[in-house]
């Protein structure tokens, strides 16, 4: 009986292992994308859009998760939505834990990529990535198109923390 | 009621809420209501037949789907973009079109409004599509994207095997974007010149630098109305911006001119036109269509595209740079060695985009979408033959509805075909090119 409950018991945390190993990236329509940011009033939101194939992307995120590491305890939060077709969710997901674990990202959840965007910028024209700068007060500081250095965010950020 | 019974309804229904513009006719809407459908292209036959094009997934709900869901989570298999292609036929100048056609094999390809498929007819009727497809890399065992070429010789009813006309390398770049394509032949164009020559050219990275990202044009070219193709040949050796879209357009002696985005060493992402002979040769030196400098460390997904007659050369592009960015239109007097200044097409929008290109009698007429006061719109406007204006902004259509990505073709009775994307169902209508 032992044997069985520790086999049991193995299994259950192999399974929860291999489960967080690949954590599912949520869906983001625009409604929710707006509570998102909304419930992180107060802090300076970094808020990038991203997407798997485009490579200027994924060279800046590891900068934006380190800054994201050290100014969050000044109130800093970064949030990434892929931009990615809303039925890769799982590719996504993979892309992130090979890649990028612990990226807070989620996936837009509608086709239309400009209503995501308009949440923040009605003027998007698309191009990836594009990061903005969320003050305090919830408002948009600053647009930022095109991937940026680490010191580059930093002097963008700085000013607004 | 069967789907395509749904079908015959749907595209005989007039639908006059979202037009605005006198100008236009009534729209019809040529896609299934059971399809999520974009990136229309559209194309005017010798006879006047107007064939539509879009890309479109397929209900998720499908046995089909369902069936292709079940083996990529057998298999592990996943394409970066599975969407399916078709085509339908107008005889009687757009009020109606036969039912769609499924023109691609499987869910195979690559497609998205900034990387559409495209589709052309041949002086003597033919039909001609070209679009990327997914495909893996036997010997690396990678995904990469091929362009795929079929063509129809009945009218649209039917149409051949899709062959691939981009050549299989073993370039192997997935390391370069993480787990990506191993290699791309995709964001092309296709056009058929007047002696019927059918050119298909695409970006492609067989000779990208992982330090530099920059891809060559490549293009397969038949003379015998698509029945072969030669191998593909380098047409642009490097420099251009791998995710803005190509675009082609020949002169009344079927020299090719490309539109295309470079980029140089200091991400400086320029609009661009180029020249060639048409007996097969490289692109001549691509110039600058002007306007303000734009450089950008990113993924622009703007294509540059054209329209010619004689020695003037129509071109609109959307340039990040502007103030407020947006579509820009430049206009060449001497077949693309110069452009006048460019300028907006619509200074009022928050934003433009997705410009398309038509000739029309005296000059050509221009259509966008474009951000104003609600969600996007499509939006036209006339040019006179020198390039310049001819009248104001025409809004194509309004409401709460999401329109966008529109393609034009010139029609036989002097008007434009138009073809857009409006939610989630792709719409076609006829207007005036006049002002």
């Amino acid at each position: 009986m032992k044997r069985r409950a520790f086999l049991a018991a193995t299994a259950a945390s192999l399974l929860a292992a291999r489960a967080r190993a690949v954590d599912a990236v949520p869906t983001v329509d625009a409604k929710q994308l707006r509570g998102l940011l909304d419930a992180r009033r107060g802090k300076v939101v970094v808020l990038n859009l991203w997407a798997t194939w485009c490579a200027p992307c994924l060279r800046e995120i590891p900068d934006l998760m380190r800054i994201e590491q050290e100014l969050g305890p000044r109130g800093l939060a970064l949030v990434g939505v892929s931009m990615d077709e809303p039925g890769d969710a799982g590719r996504v997901a993979t892309f992130r834990a090979k890649y990028f674990p612990g990226f807070r990202t989620w996936l837009r959840a509608g086709q239309d990529l400009d209503a995501i965007a308009s949440v923040v910028d009605p003027a998007w024209n698309e191009v990836l990535p594009t990061t903005y700068l969320i003050g305090r007060d919830g408002k948009v500081v600053q647009r930022v198109q095109g991937a940026k250095t680490h010191a580059e965010f930093l002097a963008l950020i700085e000013g607004a923390l | 009621m069967s789907p395509a019974r749904k079908f015959a309804v749907v595209s005989l229904a007039i639908l006059a809420a979202p037009v605005l513009a006198a100008a236009a006719a009534a729209p019809v809407i040529v896609s299934t209501p059971d399809q999520r459908a974009l990136a229309p292209d559209v194309a005017v036959g010798p006879d006047g037949e107007i064939a539509m094009l879009w890309l479109a997934k397929g209900d998720p709900n499908s046995a089909a789907a369902q069936a292709a869901e079940a083996e990529r989570a057998k298999t592990g298999h996943s394409h970066q973009s599975s969407m399916n292609l078709y085509v339908a036929v107008s005889k009687d100048g757009g009020a109606t079109f036969s039912a769609p056609v499924h023109v691609n094999h499987g869910d195979d390809v690559w497609g998205f409004a900034v990387s559409r498929p495209r589709i052309a007819y041949g002086p003597t009727g033919t039909l001609h599509v070209a679009y990327p497809a997914n495909e893996q890399q036997a010997k690396l065992g990678k995904a990469i994207l091929m362009t795929h070429y079929t063509r129809s010789t009945d009218g649209g009813q039917t149409f051949e095997a899709p062959r691939r006309v981009s050549t299989v390398t073993d370039s192997d770049l997935s390391g370069v974007i993480h787990g990506g394509f191993a290699s791309v032949a995709a964001f092309g164009t296709m056009g058929v010149a007047p002696d019927g020559s059918v050119y298909i050219a695409w970006i492609d990275t067989r000779n990208m630098k992982a330090d530099s990202a920059t891809g060559s044009v490549y293009a397969a070219v038949s003379r015998d109305d698509g029945r072969t193709f030669a191998t593909d040949r380098m047409m642009v050796a490097d420099g251009v911006c791998p995710c803005c879209q190509l675009s082609i357009a020949f002169d009344a002696q079927s020299r090719p001119y490309l539109g295309s985005r470079s980029v140089t060493g200091d991400n400086l992402r320029s609009s661009t036109v180029a020249q060639a002979d048409g007996r097969g040769g490289e692109f001549g030196a691509r110039v600058p269509t002007g306007g303000a400098p734009w450089h950008l460390n990113g993924c622009p997904l703007k294509p540059t595209v054209l329209a010619v007659r004689g020695s003037t050369v129509y071109t609109a592009a959307h340039n990040g740079a502007e103030t407020p960015p947006g579509v820009m239109i430049a206009t060449s007097h001497d077949g693309g060695a110069s452009f006048d200044k460019p300028a907006p097409v619509q200074p009022g929008a928050l934003v433009s985009d997705a410009p398309a290109l038509a000739l029309t009698a005296h000059g050509a007429l221009i259509a966008w979408h474009a951000k104003v006061d609600g969600p996007r719109r499509v939006y036209y406007r006339a040019l006179d033959a020198r390039g310049v204006y001819a009248g104001p902004v025409s809004a194509l259509t309004e409401g709460d509805a999401t329109s966008q990505n529109p393609a034009l073709a010139t029609r036989k009775d002097g008007r434009v075909q138009i073809a857009w994307q409006q939610d989630d169902r792709i719409y076609t209508t006829a207007i005036a090119a006049a002002p």
